[in-house]
């Protein structure tokens, strides 16, 4: 998968969580864009990322991404 | 009470309690919430409303999936994430519910487990049916 791909499949994601078919994402977005990016939708955001790309992360790794550009990379470099 | 672990939970697993509806639980749950609609607490005005007496709190009856969850499933490392439910029938004082969970997928880096909840009367009638999704702490957290 490209990277365009894989950004479109999260944008799928982030409007599924937050129940937005609107919402736009860019890569500089972070919790701080989206009132309602919580912890817990943080989770919900996460699970269902590893559905959708078949794989599974690591708290680590997870805990420490600063916005949707860090997902969408992390992503890329587990699928290659 | 249960003490499930994480990993001990497998998909498919079940688990239910039943539990009666008496009189005074509507009239605890009034108190609790101020909740005053007459078609909890009138027996004449639900009676007007087709009911055949006054009718549970739907929040009462949707109560008992902390139960579910905080005492059978995962039981004592339960941390209730989120509940999505809908009323599917009313429940009336003298109803004895089965309430039932249903592990339908587990996620391990959260630790979460996700079930299907289905709240049935005595006539095997399902009055409420939703999901839950559960974080199952660990040892030192629980």
């Amino acid at each position: 998968m490209t990277r365009e791909e894989i950004f479109a499949e999260v944008t799928d994601i982030f409007r599924d969580v937050f129940d937005d078919d609107t919402l736009i994402i860019v890569d500089e977005t972070n919790s701080e864009d989206i009132e309602d990016w919580d912890s817990l939708e943080h989770i919900n955001l996460v699970v269902m990322m590893e559905k959708r790309f078949n794989m599974k992360f690591d708290l680590k790794e997870v805990g420490k991404l600063a916005n949707v550009g860090e997902m969408v990379d992390l992503i890329q470099r587990k699928m290659a | 009470m249960n003490l499930y672990s994480y990993e001990e939970i497998e998909i498919g697993q079940k688990e239910e309690f039943r539990v009666e509806i008496k009189e005074a639980l509507l009239d605890r749950f009034r108190e609790i919430t101020g909740d005053e609609n007459p078609l909890h607490r009138d027996e004449i005005y639900a009676r007007q409303q087709g009911h055949k007496g006054r009718v549970a709190y739907g929040m009462l009856t949707a109560s008992f999936l902390s139960t579910l969850a905080g005492v059978y499933l995962p039981g004592e490392r339960s941390l209730i994430q989120s509940v999505e439910i809908k009323f599917a029938k009313p429940v009336y004082i003298g109803d004895i519910l089965t309430v039932t969970g249903e592990v339908t997928e587990k996620n391990d880096t959260y630790q979460l487990i996700f079930l299907k909840v289905t709240i049935r009367n005595q006539n095997g009638e399902k009055v409420l049916r939703g999901k839950m999704q559960i974080q199952v702490l660990g040892e030192e957290a629980a």
